[in-house]
């Protein structure tokens, strides 16, 4: 399994809303949450592949703010 | 999936070196700041590590204290419970337990003062969930020999724990600030624990 961290302006709750339906619909993810308190938006995703750059397109596309927060 | 893709991310490991500073750093940094004055990116500065890596052990705050909170409370009830049996005469029991609490108390003093701290907060109830166990069946049967054997007094559960542990703790927090009453110096010693202890015996009598 792999954990994959983001930075993300993913803030109100229709926007959590909005990203949830396409996490729990992604064949590969697992579970994901975002932590809403943190000032990144932080999303946590454990997903069955290393599926980063590809998260962070779906995201994007649905017009978010995401990318990888470095190690 | 495109193998590029695949290869292009780094693999996220856990480094159990790093996680064991991130608990230590985080008991410090609740005791320091309070549960409210802590977060995510303080604690990632304080291990010097980035906020990403902390997200590999943690989903968030939350899930932090309860972890920390479930590991500290399981260590200290599995020190509490070490050579102790709960059909021990009740002096013997109770001074096992006087002991293997302060022990383990002054041997981990900032785990057991955020353990303390983390009493009157909502964390409290999940992690006693978690982590009771035997402890309360264990001590509860304590508590019932001790009383048919007339060995004890009856008492209600608070009154009894007030006078069975509260003067030990309140010796043990005298030693963390350093100090007792009217700003006097304090160091715990044995001598002073097993003093206390007599009088509590004492007073716990039928």
């Amino acid at each position: 399994m792999h954990i994959l961290i983001f930075r993300t302006n993913i803030e109100t709750d229709d926007a959590h809303k909005e990203v949830g339906q396409l996490l729990n619909s992604h064949p590969l993810i697992i579970d994901w949450n975002i932590d809403k308190e943190d000032i990144d938006k932080v999303l946590r995703v454990q997903s069955t592949a290393n599926n980063s750059l590809e998260i962070i397109s779906t995201i994007n596309q649905a017009g978010f703010m995401c990318e990888e927060l470095p190690d | 999936m495109n193998i590029h893709l695949y290869l292009s991310s780094k693999m996220r490991t856990r480094d159990n070196q790093k996680e064991l500073l991130v608990k230590q750093k985080a008991i410090e940094l609740f005791i320091r700041d309070g549960f409210d004055g802590f977060s995510m990116q303080k604690l990632a500065k304080a291990c010097d590590i980035s906020v990403g890596t902390l997200y590999i052990y943690y989903t968030n705050k939350d899930d932090l204290i309860l972890k920390i909170g479930i590991e500290e409370g399981q260590r200290m009830m599995e020190a509490t419970m070490k050579g102790f049996s709960p059909d021990m005469p009740f002096a013997e029991g109770l001074k096992k337990q006087w002991e293997n609490r302060s022990s383990y108390w002054i041997k981990n003093k900032e785990a057991s003062l955020f353990y303390e701290n983390l009493k009157h907060t909502p964390y409290a109830e999940p992690i006693l969930k978690e982590i009771s166990g035997n402890f309360r069946p264990i001590m509860k049967k304590f508590v019932e020999n001790a009383i048919a054997k007339k060995e004890l007094q009856y008492l209600s559960f608070e009154s009894y724990w007030c006078v069975a542990f509260g003067p030990l703790y309140t010796l043990l927090k005298f030693d963390i600030s350093g100090k007792s009453v009217g700003n006097k110096p304090y160091k715990f010693s044995k001598t002073t624990m097993y003093q206390t202890l007599e009088l509590v015996l004492k007073a716990l009598k039928p």
